[in-house]
């Protein structure tokens, strides 16, 4: 089979997940999002005396994040399962697809929902800033939606991870410590380097290493104060996002590849 | 009338009637609700923010903005809470707003260069703890060192409690950063040669009132610069009063007897007495001044003015 057999039938499974993705009323989110930036703008200049531009950003980029997460495990867990659980997956593997090529077509329909999520709740943050002149803010936020975006991406492909062998209970909830361990990773490294045992500290190294350092995609606090993340630093965090994702994803193909459905 | 159409009638009906007793029963669960030990409302609940600063998920901004409308809203909420206490802008003790203090510290520690609760505690917190007052605006400085105005800030909390040499080192300070007005030097030499004066307050407020970020320190600087009004107003009064004295070798019985003395008195800056129709004499915020005959002197209508003295 040809790489451009493969990418196609890839492409055809991330197709159809982000129409499962649209028929599941996942995007309805943004409607409560919507509202939330609505409301943002019209009642935050009394309630932050003046401040409301960025506390635009700090909501509606924050939303965004926990929105993103939210459907990033919800539905990142149930992408597998409900195929195996409604046995549609005997369906798909008995046609000429492999089960690694059905994972990374999950995972990249599911980053497309997401990424149009995050496109249009970006422009909702971008349109109430213009109604309350952000001062630039509202094109400036951009870098940080990107990096929100490549923060979902990870997630999704833990979510995905896990699904691949555990209930889907289970796997929201691992991926969800992970969301929570991963933005205390520098906390891991300072707590590594005070310890005294050699073992401990070796441990908790590894650990640094070996979850997502997901504080490296917060910028949405500076994004408040209109700073941009310098392209350097972006491109390095997308590298970082696009070597772990695969990592997780190839992981995850694996043990999907080896599991038996009878 | 079909089935459905009667269900859907019923279920609204069962819904508007269900609500109402809902809102009913929440207001009387408000009044009735046992009463909780006194300063219970103060009870600190709130984290600290340099230790929540790892556990926000990378929301700093978002809770820093929460403890700035925490904040805001404090001061307000207690003197509605509390009617009957009786404060002005020069003591907001007898609140016992003591979470004042520690809303903006977390605010400005989950976000250092968040400027606006620093400016605000640096107006507000003089009335309530100067030392913190102090701590807030120089934690400003240490963490946003080019922000002249939260010199002007730290200098004017020195010129409150009277320490004009430290307030002009540090209006001396603040002149130095690039972007800083020409109003902070003039400031350096004014703290210098007559930092207790009239004219130095008025500078200071009028430059507040002008640089304000928002509407409670403009609100606040405004109040002050009609207070410095009134100052003045009261001093021609006297005047007036004691010439009326000297003449008559009496108290005026009301302002109606004083308004003709009042023609010869000059206020500065083109300030003029403003009268109301019972001919009494108004006060910036156009409340009548009192006249004590007792003691023959002009005071202010501490219950209907908004003057903080």
């Amino acid at each position: 089979m040809s790489i451009f057999q493969q990418i196609g039938k890839i492409t055809t499974i991330a197709r159809n997940t982000f129409r499962e993705a649209v028929r599941d009323r996942v995007l309805y989110n943004l409607i409560v999002f919507v509202l939330l930036i609505i409301a943002a703008a019209i009642f935050l200049g009394d309630l932050t005396d003046g401040y409301e531009a960025r506390t635009i950003v700090d909501l509606g980029l924050g939303a965004m994040l926990l929105f993103g997460v939210f459907i990033a495990i919800f539905v990142g867990v149930s992408l597998v399962s409900k195929e195996i659980e409604k046995r549609t997956i005997y369906a798909v593997l008995s046609k000429p697809v492999g089960r690694g090529q059905f994972i990374v077509g999950r995972y990249l329909g599911l980053c497309l929902t997401l990424l149009i999520n995050t496109a249009v709740m970006g422009a909702g943050v971008s349109a109430a800033l213009m109604i309350v002149g952000g001062g630039g803010l509202e094109y400036k936020i951009w870098g940080a939606v990107a990096l929100i975006y490549l923060e979902l991406t990870i997630i999704t492909g833990i979510a995905i991870l896990f699904s691949s062998f555990s209930s889907p209970a289970l796997s929201a909830l691992l991926t969800f410590l992970v969301f929570i361990i991963g933005h205390f990773s520098a906390s891991l490294r300072d707590f590594a380097a005070n310890l005294g045992s050699g073992s401990a500290k070796a441990f908790f190294g590894f650990l640094y290493y070996f979850l997502p350092n997901l504080s490296n995609y917060s910028f949405i606090t500076n994004a408040a104060h209109g700073d941009v993340p310098p392209a350097g630093y972006l491109a390095t965090v997308a590298l970082y996002t696009l070597v772990y994702a695969s990592i997780v994803i190839g992981v995850a193909a694996l043990i999907f590849s080896r599991r038996n459905f009878k | 009338m079909d089935r459905k159409t009667r269900q859907l009638i019923l279920t609204l009906v069962f819904a508007a009637i269900g609500f109402a007793a809902v809102f009913a029963l929440a207001d009387r669960l408000e009044l009735s609700r046992p009463p909780l030990p006194e300063g219970f409302e103060d009870q600190d609940l709130s984290l600290q923010g340099a230790r929540l600063k790892g556990y926000s998920l990378g929301l700093e901004g978002l809770v820093a903005d929460w403890y700035w409308m925490q904040s805001l809203q404090y001061i307000g909420g207690k003197i509605l809470r509390n009617p009957q206490i009786k404060v002005s802008i020069d003591n907001l003790n007898p609140l016992n707003p003591r979470l004042l203090y520690p809303y903006l510290d977390n605010a400005t520690s989950l976000d250092p260069r968040f400027t606006a609760p620093y400016y605000y505690g640096a107006v507000v917190l003089p009335a309530i703890d100067k030392r913190q007052a102090i701590l807030i605006a120089e934690k400003g400085i240490a963490n946003n060192p080019n922000e002249w105005r939260l010199y002007q800030h730290l200098g004017f909390i020195y010129w409150k409690l009277e320490e004009y040499e430290k307030a002009a080192e540090i209006y001396d300070r603040g002149s130095k950063i690039p972007g800083a007005p020409s109003f902070m030097q003039v400031m350096v030499a004014r703290m210098k040669t007559e930092g207790g004066s009239r004219e130095t307050a008025r500078a200071i407020y009028r430059q507040m009132y002008d640089e304000a970020e928002n509407t409670r320190t403009k609100e606040l600087a405004e109040l002050r610069l009609l207070e410095l009004d009134s100052f003045d107003e009261r001093d021609g009064l006297r005047k007036a009063i004691a010439t009326f004295k000297e003449t008559n070798g009496r108290c005026p019985k009301d302002w109606a007897e004083l308004l003709p003395a009042l023609r010869n008195i000059r206020l500065p800056r083109g300030l003029a007495f403003r009268v109301d129709r019972n001919n009494a004499i108004l006060d910036p915020t156009n409340v009548p001044y009192v006249l004590n005959r007792e003691s023959c002197d002009v005071t202010i209508d501490l219950e209907k003015s908004k003057l903080p003295s």
